[in-house]
């Protein structure tokens, strides 16, 4: 199966929009993230999101992996946990 | 400058950093507090707040039963309406900016360009309140309710430390509770991250000894409009004498633990409000990019929509007229006023529940769109 892999960078956006923007994403991709065919991978420098993103995707039944790349971070959002 | 005067600006700048460090490591955000609890249901950085304010009434109880705090605070007021205004108008201003006047401070010292436009609509906003003090000063008094009890103890003549005691028999129980669940601290965090319960704990200590050093508790809104003032001065000095409320002298009392007489207002001068305020702020901001820059996260970003930035800026300057109407802000109220139970302050958090509920539909209708 051929998984592809949507990236968001939402670095320098105004708060909350990188946590609407996530949830809006995993409502809207939620079949395929079920299914393991989509991985959402956000670009984030708001520290709070790295709290709070990764608390509502799990919320969700989600894996998440969180990453420091830089000067920022990064969430893969996948397969069901 | 004498010694007392120095030993205040230098802490209150050594306090503002601690404070700026910490905010920004926990990113203990006051607005999120409130906006993720209408947004999201979220609600572990309101039992946070609740922790911070816990600690402020006990320490608040025993220096002013000590007399190293004067009881209530000095700038505290009767009771108006203009509370209640203010608090709704800050609560919308601060959703739309992103941040409360304090958080643009220390994430706009991260690296946040968007917090820094915040700060220039709250320069803005100060500067527009300025031109209509006069219109709104007979609004203002009109607003009055009529009371001169400055806190609840003195509304429903009791001792303070009752009021103080019967509040932590409630709050101490439940903080207790949500500790035992495990709902003070977050499961995941960013590098450096504090936890919300130590965040509070040293947020609680900071605001306090920034108050026992100040005399007053933590506030900076009036250093906003004393900037526009200064802003404003080389470009229209003649205009800058006129206008009354630069002139008035809000803050006049004698500080009971250095005993000099401390005496200031929003006009660009170097008094008393810009040797409390003015280090705080710097603080603010410095705590805030020495965090990043030691996490290597100091970055200035400017891809956000311009939507965006026209909210952070509406909301500042929303956030600046409200601070003069209420007056003062929710770091005022919620770290110095609600912890001794002043009216003005239970009046502005009243406001501030709506108004940042109307700041969320607000938000998400106009600010936030699908990507």
């Amino acid at each position: 199966m051929v998984m592809e892999e949507m990236v968001f960078d939402l670095r320098g956006r105004i708060c909350p929009s990188t946590l609407l923007v996530a949830m809006k994403e995993m409502n809207d991709h939620r079949q395929q993230l079920q299914q393991g065919t989509v991985r959402l991978r956000l670009l984030l420098e708001n520290r709070d999101a790295t709290v709070t993103i990764p608390e509502m995707a799990r919320n969700m039944g989600y894996q998440v992996e969180i990453s420091k790349q830089g000067q920022h971070y990064e969430l893969v959002i996948g397969e069901p946990a | 400058m004498n010694g007392s005067q120095l030993i205040i600006l230098l802490g209150q700048l050594l306090l503002g950093m601690a404070a700026g460090f910490v905010m920004h490591r926990a990113d203990f955000c006051m607005t999120g507090i409130f906006r993720d609890l209408f947004l999201f249901g979220r609600r572990t950085m309101l039992y946070a707040l609740l922790l911070l304010m816990t600690c402020l009434v006990l320490l608040y109880t025993l220096a002013q039963g000590l007399g190293i705090l004067l009881y209530p605070f000095p700038l505290f007021g009767a009771p108006s309406l203009a509370n209640l205004l203010g608090g709704v108008l800050f609560g919308i201003g601060m959703v739309l900016a992103g941040g409360c006047v304090v958080g643009s401070l220390y994430r706009m010292g991260g690296g946040s360009t968007l917090s820094a436009t915040a700060v220039i609509g709250l320069i803005v906003g100060s500067l527009l309140y300025v031109e209509l003090d006069g219109w709104w000063l007979p609004i203002g008094q009109s607003l009055s309710l009529g009371s001169s009890a400055i806190t609840l103890p003195q509304l429903l003549q009791l001792p303070p430390w009752l009021i103080s005691l019967v509040l932590l028999t409630v709050t101490v129980p439940l903080l207790l509770l949500w500790w035992r669940r495990g709902l003070l601290q977050v499961p995941f965090g960013p590098e450096g991250h504090l936890q919300p319960w130590m965040a509070a704990l040293l947020l609680a200590l900071i605001a306090f000894l920034s108050t026992l050093l100040a005399g007053i508790p933590l506030g900076v809104t009036t250093s906003y409009a004393k900037l526009a003032g200064y802003l404003l001065l080389p470009l229209a000095p003649e205009h800058v004498a006129t206008l009354g409320y630069f002139q008035r002298q809000g803050l006049d009392f004698s500080h009971p633990l250095l005993g000099i007489r401390l005496t200031g207002g929003g006009g660009p001068r170097l008094d008393g409000i810009a040797l409390i305020q003015l280090p705080l702020m710097a603080g603010l901001v410095a705590g805030g990019a020495l965090s990043a820059l030691r996490l290597g996260e100091l970055q200035w970003y400017f891809k956000a929509p311009r939507r965006q930035y026209l909210s952070a800026f509406c909301g500042g300057l929303v956030m600046g007229l409200a601070s003069r109407l209420a007056p003062a802000c929710n770091i005022w109220h919620l770290t110095g006023g609600l912890p001794i139970m002043a009216l003005q302050s239970i009046l502005f958090v009243a406001g501030l529940l709506p108004g940042t509920w109307l700041g969320v539909q607000l938000l998400t209708r106009l600010v936030v769109r699908s990507e």
